[in-house]
């Protein structure tokens, strides 16, 4: 039997004084409620700004950094702590450091900007759906259903085939299938917030349906949508890290974390370090993402 | 008192108003109509208010929101200061309209955006309806918090999140202020507070009313609170008005039988009056407004229907001046009882 | 009835005067993230068998809190000291386990929310026949009858076909019916009603009091009735507990209290109570200000800051919960005078 605190579901967030039992309420979660602080949101958010720093930034502080593919074939395969080469050299001689940096800065990218363009088309298309309804929002919603049944890596194969494999094509082709998930959240969060009574207080006090949409719902919808798309960015890399092991991501002149855990394949026996290194990167990246976002939700109280 | 009475048009006149809603069953296959508001007819006079009671159910909200047009009811008239809102073909007669009509609702905190300030909440109608400019806007936002009783230099920057729930009504009451409207509509605006800051915001809504010469639609489950403010006050029952009188003679002299139980079930703190008793035919609860009785709604829990009740709803009557009732056998059968025409303009006299 | 339960020894004692529940000196405390929540602050209260008790306060004023703690139904960051004895059984420090035994057995509890205290999944039958037999030793078949019987008994309408129905095929005065069943099962010494009624319609309403007057006159039950409505506790309980900032204030047999208000808070609370006796647009007589924050614990009294009544001392000196006439406790220095209702006798 849920045993819920009825006098305390009129949520006060106001003054905690006034309602101690507050914390147990589920009620909307209010700004001034705050749970959830500390290790959860600081631990993986240290660590992915010292990744995101050392992708981004560190080849440009630190001339000296060896090109990840201008490699030298004598400079093959040299172990890990080799004097310049801090983890060694891949077969074919390219600074394996290098390459970690430089691909972390493709995998991130097409990450983040993949889940910028699903986070933007996705939730204005779902939010503007939703406020609208109607026919609208069916066929809408109904198209978005078609691409999420359809199998996603499949999707994006054929989409990243028939473009030529580049970067943009692969952040268009993994956006592809972001989108309509953004949509549908986005969709399920307005429904809600449209039948909040202070959006119908907005309209009738006048306010141009334009104006709720973008100064009510957005603002309510948004933070929901942005914890989620820390979960997606992760999402996103192991896509594009599938598709490079496919052979099917950007191109070579491009390393990528994928690229160098499906090129590393070959001498997974003989230097097993060439695949575990990558995929250490990989997976710490994306287990602080996920981290990280249900920090977040947890935080915002968003589904 | 009711002022205006008798003096041209009333300021809200509703005729004939039906609002109905298709529901889907599991599955989304078979409908059922739900009849939620069925032909209801009132008027709201200038200066007056008009205190709509009814239990869950009864269609109350519903009523109101198709008054305010959100949304729009399936039919009917609702023509306020002489435009018909319903029929307005042009958006910007109804968003003109809605200058003169505002409405304060139930959750404190749900009616306002938990993300704004209190100052931009207030002077949101202003903006939307691109009134003044920026220090004009300021004054009146400040003038209006003023008149509910929160200083703007303390309470404008706040959130909702950081007030209590009067304070949020206080809000939900100023932004409804800031365009000066004419009538007001107030759907259980006080029904979740606590006791002392219900009595509070009753007596603010009253000092606005003597300040302002304010009109209200005040709509609530409570007796007591209802007729604490109201002029007049119309009973609902499943999506029909009963009885529709002044407010003093309704409450001692009710004339449906509907009312009478309403009025008999109210717990008094006044040791003199007896302990509420409900009559066994009353025993239960209201039908499903998916599958209203035929004939008078209230019927299958009357204690006075007869075969008739079953087969024609009863008409509004006037039973006395100014007291209109919808039933076959009325409490109070002394005064002459004369049809009325249900087209509404029935009252003034 | 045919399947009587024996009453449990523990809570009905040989002696009959002896009181059902008794709760002395007791403090709640919260803990958050930045402050002590003071929510109960010295509560002392006694039910006994077949009295109905009503505990009228604001959100806040500590009464769900109260009641809460007697069924051990709060949160972790509570700290609860204190007594409080069902029977002769002290409740406070009790294991969880002994806890879970005991509620249901000798005190139930029925919310506001019907609808959340159901579980939506189960067919409301199951529901009972479950809570029956957390408790008994019956066997399926006999817990089912017995439910039927319960049913039957909180005059639900064809209990045996409402047995096999979900939650929401009941409206909300059948679910509140439901709970009491559930409440009820075991047939508990006590029952507390929180809120028990505020969400239904007045007509729904009058009919759960009847009900549950009805059933504690049957089994001899103590009724506690924890509202914010004045007219609720006016109309059904023998006697009125009024809590203001975690505290009892006034105390006293329900007629006398009505009719002899000294606490000046208790006072304001009856005039801000729209009437029906009023006439439209007469001006409630209301105090300002807001109850006080739970997280400071004042020396003086905490109504002083909103009373009209108060003077230098309230500030400094917290006045104690004492009878001071026969039967009526208040804790105030300054308390109102008789001329309330004049020439009200008592009854």
């Amino acid at each position: 039997m849920a045993v819920q605190p009825p006098d305390l579901a009129t949520a006060r967030g106001a003054d905690p004084a006034a309602d101690p039992l507050d914390a147990t309420a589920t009620g909307p979660a209010r700004a001034s409620r705050r749970r959830g602080t500390g290790k959860g949101l600081w631990i993986p958010g240290t660590i992915l700004g010292l990744i995101v720093l050392a992708c981004f930034a560190w080849p440009l502080v630190y001339r000296d950094l060896p090109s990840p593919t201008a490699g030298s074939l004598l400079a093959a395969n040299l172990p890990p702590f080799s004097p310049g080469h801090l983890l060694g050299t891949d077969p074919l001689g390219n600074d394996i450091v290098s390459r970690l940096l430089h691909g972390g800065r493709v995998s991130l990218e097409v990450g983040l900007t993949s889940n910028a363009i699903g986070l933007l088309l996705g939730g204005s298309l779902g939010m503007f759906a939703a406020f609208r309804g109607g026919w609208l929002e069916t066929v809408t919603m109904r198209l978005l259903d078609m691409l999420i049944a359809f199998p996603s890596l499949v999707l994006v194969l054929v989409v990243s085939t028939y473009l030529t494999p580049s970067k943009l094509n692969v952040i268009w082709a993994i956006s592809f299938f972001s989108i309509p998930t953004f949509a549908r959240l986005a969709r399920a969060a307005t429904l809600r917030l449209r039948e909040q009574v202070y959006v119908v207080a907005a309209r009738l006090a006048g306010q141009r349906d334009g104006a709720i949409l973008l100064r009510h719902i957005a603002p309510n919808v948004l933070p929901q949508l942005l914890t989620y798309s820390l979960l997606w960015v992760a999402a996103a890399i192991a896509i594009e890290a599938s598709l490079s092991f496919l052979g099917f991501g950007v191109p070579a002149s491009e390393p990528s974390w994928g690229m160098m855990i499906s090129r590393g394949q070959a001498y997974i026996s003989s230097n097993p370090e060439l695949v575990l290194i990558p995929s250490a990167c990989l997976f710490l990246t994306i287990v602080c993402l996920n981290t990280l976002g249900d920090a977040l939700r947890a935080r915002t109280g968003a589904p | 008192m009711t002022a205006g009475n008798g003096t041209g048009r009333p300021l809200l006149e509703v005729r004939n108003l039906v609002q109905e809603f298709v529901v889907r069953a599991h599955g989304g296959v078979r409908g059922g109509v739900v009849h939620a508001v069925s032909d209801v007819s009132f008027e709201v006079r200038a200066g007056e208010t008009l205190g709509v009671v009814g239990e869950t159910g009864s269609g109350k909200s519903t009523m109101v929101r198709s008054v305010l047009q959100a949304p729009p009811p399936k039919s009917g008239e609702v023509w306020f200061q002489g435009v018909d809102l319903a029929g307005a073909r042009k958006r910007r007669d109804l968003v003109a309209a809605r200058r003169q009509m505002q409405a304060v609702f139930q959750d404190p905190y749900g009616s306002l955006d938990p993300k704004w300030t209190v100052f931009s909440i207030v002077e949101e109608p202003l903006a939307a309806y691109r009134t003044g400019d920026r220090r004009q806007r300021r004054a009146r936002v400040e003038e209006v918090l003023d008149l509910v009783g929160l200083d703007p230099s303390v309470f404008g920057d706040r959130k909702p999140g950081q007030l209590s729930g009067g304070q949020c009504q206080r809000v939900a009451i100023a932004r409804a202020l800031t365009l000066a409207p004419a009538l007001i509509v107030c759907d259980e605006a006080v029904s979740s507070l606590d006791v002392l800051s219900q009595a509070q915001v009753l007596n603010l809504f009253e000092r606005l009313r003597a300040e302002l010469g304010l009109s209200y639609l005040f709509i609530a489950h409570d007796l007591a609170l209802v007729k604490q403010v109201s002029d007049r006050v119309a009973v609902m029952y499943l999506g029909t008005l009963c009885e529709v009188g002044p407010a003093e003679e309704l409450y001692r002299n009710p004339l449906h039988p509907y009312t009478k139980a309403l009025l008999d079930s109210i717990p008094s703190p006044d040791p003199e009056r007896p302990r509420p008793r409900v009559p066994d035919e009353l025993a239960g609860e209201p039908p499903s407004p998916l599958d209203p009785p035929s004939g008078c709604r209230f019927r299958t829990r009357c204690p006075r229907a007869a075969e008739i009740c079953a087969v024609e709803a009863p008409p509004v009557r006037a039973a006395r001046p100014d007291h209109t009732v919808a039933c076959h056998f009325p409490l109070s059968p002394a005064a002459p009882v004369s049809p009325v025409e249900q087209s509404g303009d029935s009252a003034a006299e | 009835m045919t399947t009587q339960i024996q009453p449990d020894t523990a809570t009905r004692t040989a002696d009959p005067d002896a009181p059902l529940l008794t709760i002395e000196n007791l403090e709640v405390t919260f803990r958050t993230r930045d402050a002590l929540v003071h929510a109960v602050r010295g509560v002392d209260l006694t039910v006994h068998a077949g009295q109905t008790l009503a505990v009228i306060g604001e959100s806040g004023s500590g009464k769900t809190v109260t009641s809460r703690a007697v069924m051990g139904l709060l949160p972790r960051t509570a700290t609860v000291r204190g007594s409080i004895r069902l029977g002769e059984r002290q409740m406070v420090g009790l294991g969880e386990k002994e806890l879970r035994r005991c509620l249901g057995r000798e005190v139930g509890m029925i919310f506001q929310d019907p609808a959340r205290s159901l579980n939506p999944t189960m067919r409301i039958g199951n529901q009972l026949t479950e809570a029956i037999r957390v408790h008994l030793p019956m066997s399926r078949r006999q817990a089912r009858e017995r439910a039927v019987e319960l049913l039957a008994m909180v005059r639900l309408p064809a209990p045996a076909r409402r047995f096999h129905e979900y939650p929401h095929q009941l409206s909300g005065g059948m679910r509140q019916r439901v709970m009491i069943a559930i409440a009820l099962a075991c047939q508990p010494g006590l029952l507390i009603a929180d809120e028990a009624t505020t969400a239904l319609d007045v007509t729904t309403q009058a009919q759960i009091m009847d009900l549950l007057l009805d059933l504690q006159q049957r089994f001899a039950m103590g009724l506690v009735l924890i509202s914010h409505d004045m007219g609720l506790a006016a109309s059904y309980a023998d006697q009125v507990a009024v809590m203001y900032a975690g505290r009892v204030v006034e105390r006293a047999p329900t007629r006398r209290m009505i009719a002899h208000v000294r606490m000046p808070y208790t006072r304001a609370l009856l005039d801000a109570t729209p009437r029906l006796e009023r006439p439209p647009h007469a001006p409630l007589p209301v105090i300002s200000g807001r109850p006080p924050d739970l997280r400071v614990l004042d020396p003086g009294c905490a109504f002083a800051p909103r009373c009209s009544r108060s003077q230098d001392r309230c500030q400094h000196e917290r006045p104690e919960l004492t009878e001071r006439e026969p039967r009526h406790e208040w804790a105030c220095f300054f308390p109102c005078a008789d001329d309330s209702l004049p020439g009200e006798d008592e009854r």
